[in-house]
């Protein structure tokens, strides 16, 4: 049977088309030995062939006949009949057994994983209109994880996603997405960071918002995360905000999936990043752009009880950077003759 | 001023200020062409003014009018007339309460603009082209001016002429080189003034370039990097501090250093040294120093009552007191130069290779300009402020001391309350009475007058100027106004808001980092003494020559200046928070109050 699964170090740029841009990335960074948390990568085809295993590729084709991106309800009937069939249907035994061999290599005892898709395709960058954001975050046990991954599928066919779609003109097109299975890192604190200040566009700096918990609360917009800008070129912290973290999400004590709880007392105000992890992370992030090549948002966690090391979930380049005023070069001289309006005017 | 649009309200009018109570009549102490006057209220009263509160933060005695009129006409001949600045000529100034207002006067016609454009160009294109060269000329110059000001001689009066005037060929009468000394003194502060000017506008217009550049390109870089890229490694106003280092490592090498104990004054040193044969040789290397090293001022000159370091020896003792009790608990006082060049290139390397091609190009030509520039930046202020006008002063107080010395003054260093022509007019009487034996008038006429200034001046002196009168312009687009004083189009509007009234204070964010403390306002460089360990300094506007202090203090405000300014430079070099140009934190703030500093968001807040 066709190879559905790599693992991530095996991944590079070129396997894109087959396994979504996140996965690719993931490989990417591995090879740039960039500290990632070991994973797999299931590809574009696996998705194809739990369609076709299922016999579901013409209620598809039915249910999206005719869909307009204008007509909301239509959307929305299609979101529901194809959703609920996909939710039914089960993954094939093969790909099962082959998630399950992989997922057993992660780790003993039913390690925690985070599954999310992996978007294939030009709009890769915009996977975020595409409805192809999916995250399920400590799932633990290879049908838990099963499980997951087809979630990842049937987001393919929410309402937004389809719409976008629909938008695009390609409603009717076998829609591709790969998924990632990554082996979760149990943060203490989490984020997201720039190679650059996005506000401003500054290249000099690396931004990092950071909260408590796992990754959701500052992805998701739940908190307002703590938010520092630091130079590249000294390491200074130029900007702090530290913000009141009122939430979290921690691993769910019953042993799968993740909740939000409430941030108690001190911690709440406390800073969510010391001197020490700011320098790690900066560190991290200028080899990742150098590898790169170009500006990078970058997801991170900080591991529980453990100060040495930061763990990269995933990298993909800037996309909305505030526009630096498009300046035609200019010699020195005619800049300074500018200085005193005697050259053309500035900006 | 470049005003578009006035826009009433937030400031007084210059014609609606009251004069301080027991004040009146403080106009006679300055020139008619320095007030608000009727006969032109209807221009003057609708510009933007603002105190200059950088240069003149203290009402100003009658004679050092001069150093408002001569650097004024230096400026404004050398931008006007010489550079033609394309959008700005000169300064004007005005005199409220006895404090110094000043305001540009812009070209706006635009066919005047370009005209003037092409004379810039080409003139600011060749000293830009010829900097090191020109500037090695002009160090050559001032060198030979201070010689020339040392070399005249302020003659005496004798009861007889000696034989030679009447035996001898070309000899002059004491009236005669009396009245040719005085304006001939007068003659050498303006070539200084010239100087002083010749390079400055360029200089600062280069370096406010790339800084300007830097922040296009790197919006949030910290202001200090930019200057540490360009700063000097080898910079002459470094060179005092490092003899007075110098000199603290060779009193405890000689073993004298028990001689500068907390406390002592500098002749209560000088007598302990002067008793071992050990703290001799120290004495004779001191004096090795002393020319040129301690032509420092102890604040920026432009008043008389800066003097230098060799008439008021106890700012580079409390520093030799300093240095030696650091390196006795085994500190470092040393300049890592190495650390501080290497550090410099690092930057400039990490920057440049941030940027794309065409923009690391046209910073690496700003940069080399920039350090090209930079060494006349900083070390005019040694050359005209602090060697040429200190001894300059000294100069004015031989003629003070001719006129108290025949009862004209009670006090050489009331000569300082006449104007220039008053002086001139009671040098006048003087040479007159003696000549003639007649009975002078003078030594009735003058004292008064001197007492009732004094008087003045003291009043004023608790008077709070506002920062700006007149109308509050919609933006400040004068290049000059923006570079050297850093009043921005946001400062001013700042300032309109504080002038209702608030507990934080904003300024530019000069050098990083936040500290809280109890706060020591400084008016003047004679207060210098009063800062204790651990307090914030609040000046209106410091000098590197008041680096010494800068070792006790943890963070330091000023009223005007921009991130250029040397308060901001001195604060960096010591990593201390430092807000300047707040506008009004010598008015807002008491001594004693507690404060706290945030040098990375500008903002000073009384707590």
């Amino acid at each position: 049977m066709t190879d559905y699964i790599r693992p991530l170090q095996q991944l590079s740029r070129t396997d894109e088309p087959s396994f979504g841009g996140k996965s690719a990335n993931l490989g990417e960074l591995l090879a740039a030995e960039i500290p990632v948390p070991p994973g797999f990568a299931i590809s574009a085809d696996a998705f194809h062939a739990f369609v076709h295993a299922a016999g579901l590729e013409d209620r598809i084709a039915s249910a999206m006949a005719g869909v307009s991106s204008s007509d909301v309800d239509a959307i929305g009937r299609a979101s529901h009949a194809i959703s609920e069939a996909m939710r039914f249907a089960p993954v094939p035994a093969a790909l099962r057994e082959q998630i399950a061999e992989h997922y057993a290599k992660l780790g003993e005892n039913s390690p925690a994983v985070a599954v999310r898709s992996s978007a294939v395709g030009e709009d890769s960058q915009d996977a975020t209109f595409a409805g192809q954001q999916e995250t399920y975050l400590w799932v633990r046990g290879a049908e838990h994880v099963c499980d997951a991954v087809r979630d990842c599928w049937v987001s393919l066919y929410s309402s937004p996603a389809i719409s976008y779609r629909a938008r695009l003109g390609e409603a009717e097109q076998p829609p591709a997405m790969g998924v990632t299975v990554q082996l979760m890192v149990d943060a203490e604190a989490s984020g997201v960071m720039f190679t650059c200040n996005p506000v401003t566009g500054d290249p000099s700096m690396v931004a990092i918002n950071s909260s408590w918990g796992l990754g959701l609360a500052v992805v998701g917009g739940e908190v307002t995360p703590d938010d520092f800008l630091v130079s590249k070129v000294t390491g200074e912290v130029v900007r702090e905000h530290i913000h009141p973290k009122g939430v979290q999400y921690i691993p769910d004590p019953a042993g799968n999936g993740a909740v939000r709880v409430a941030v108690d007392g001190d911690r709440r105000e406390a800073r969510s990043l010391e001197p020490a992890d700011l320098e790690r992370l900066v560190g991290v992030a200028r080899r990742i752009e150098r590898y790169f090549g170009c500006h990078q948002d970058i997801e991170w966690a900080l591991p529980r009880g453990e100060t040495e090391h930061v763990f990269v979930v995933q990298a993909r380049p800037v996309t909305a950077v505030a526009k630096k005023p498009e300046k035609k070069p200019a010699s020195a001289m005619s800049l300074i003759m500018s200085t005193f309006g005697a050259g053309p005017p500035k900006g | 001023m470049a005003t578009t649009a006035p826009k009433a309200g937030a400031f007084p009018s210059p014609y609606e200020i009251d004069t301080p109570a027991g004040c009146e009549g403080w106009e006679e102490m300055y020139p008619y062409y320095a007030l608000f006057d009727e006969r032109r209220r209807e221009i003057d009263e609708n510009r933007f003014w603002f105190w200059n509160s950088m240069h003149f933060p203290m009402p100003m005695p009658a004679f050092d009018v001069i150093c408002i009129d001569s650097p004024y006409q230096a400026v404004g001949a050398w931008q006007n007339r010489v550079f033609a600045v394309p959008p700005a000529m000169g300064i004007d100034y005005r005199c409220v309460n006895g404090y110094i207002y000043i305001s540009g006067n812009p070209v706006t016609d635009p066919a005047k603009i370009a005209e003037r454009a092409e004379f810039f160009q080409k003139r600011a294109g060749y000293y830009f082209q010829n900097w090191s060269e020109l500037y090695g000329k002009w160090r050559a110059k001032m060198e030979a001016l201070i010689r020339e000001l040392g070399e005249l001689q302020v003659p005496d009066l004798p009861e007889y002429e000696p034989d030679e005037v009447a035996f001898g060929d070309d000899r002059n009468t004491a009236f005669y080189e009396v009245l040719d000394a005085y304006p001939r003194a007068l003659r050498l502060g303006d070539m200084m003034w010239q100087h002083h000017f010749e390079f400055l506008l360029l200089g600062y217009g280069a370096y406010g370039t790339f800084v300007e550049f830097c922040k296009g390109q790197l919006p949030d870089i910290p202001d200090q990097h930019i200057a540490q890229m360009v700063a000097g490694i080898d910079v002459l106003l470094f060179r005092p501090d490092a003899e007075l280092r110098r000199l603290a490592r060779l009193a405890i090498e000689t073993g004298v250093d028990d001689a500068f104990e907390q406390g002592r004054s500098p002749s209560e040193i000088d007598a302990e040294l002067a008793e071992t044969e050990a703290g001799k040789s120290w004495l004779a290397e001191l004096e090795k120093v002393k020319d040129p090293w301690f032509n420092m001022a102890t604040g920026d000159g432009l008043y008389h009552y800066y003097r230098s370091w060799l008439d008021d020896p106890s700012i580079p003792y409390a520093s030799l007191i300093g240095h030696i009790s650091a390196l006795n608990s085994g500190e470092q006082i040393d300049r890592p130069t190495d650390e501080i060049q290497r550090e410099r290139d690092r930057l400039a390397g990490e920057y440049g290779a941030l940027l794309d091609d065409d923009a690391r190009a046209s910073f690496n030509d700003l940069l080399n300009l920039s350090r090209t520039v930079f060494p006349y930046v900083e070390e005019h202020k040694f050359f005209c402020d602090y060697w040429f006008l200190t001894r300059w002063w000294n100069k004015i107080r031989e003629f003070g001391a001719l006129l108290e010395r025949n009862g004209f003054l009670e006090d050489s260093e009331d000569v300082f309350q006449l104007s220039r022509y008053e002086v001139a007019s009671a040098l006048d009487e003087l040479v007159l009475t003696w000549a003639t034996g007649g009975l002078p008038l003078g030594p009735k006429h003058w004292p008064p007058i001197v007492a009732r200034r004094k008087e003045i001046l003291s009043k004023l002196g608790e008077w709070t100027p506002p920062p700006a009168i007149g109308v509050t312009p919609e933006a400040v687009t004068d290049p000059m106004t923006i570079m050297l004083w850093g009043v921005t189009t946001d400062r001013v509007q700042e300032w309109a808001r504080q002038q209702s009234g608030g507990s934080v204070l904003n300024g530019a964010a000069a050098s990083p980092g936040t500290v809280e403390g109890v706060a020591r306002v400084v008016r003047s460089v004679d207060q210098i003494g009063d800062v204790r360990d651990g307090e914030i300094l609040v000046c209106g506007s410091t000098s590197p020559a008041w680096a010494p202090i800068f070792s006790k203090i943890k963070a330091t405000v000023t009223d005007v200046g921009g991130v250029m300014s040397h308060a901001a430079i001195v604060a960096r070099e010591y990593g201390l928070p430092a807000v300047v140009g707040t506008g009004r934190a010598t008015a807002a703030i008491r001594t004693g109050q507690t404060i706290r500093v945030d040098g990375s968001e500008g903002t000073v807040t009384l707590l």
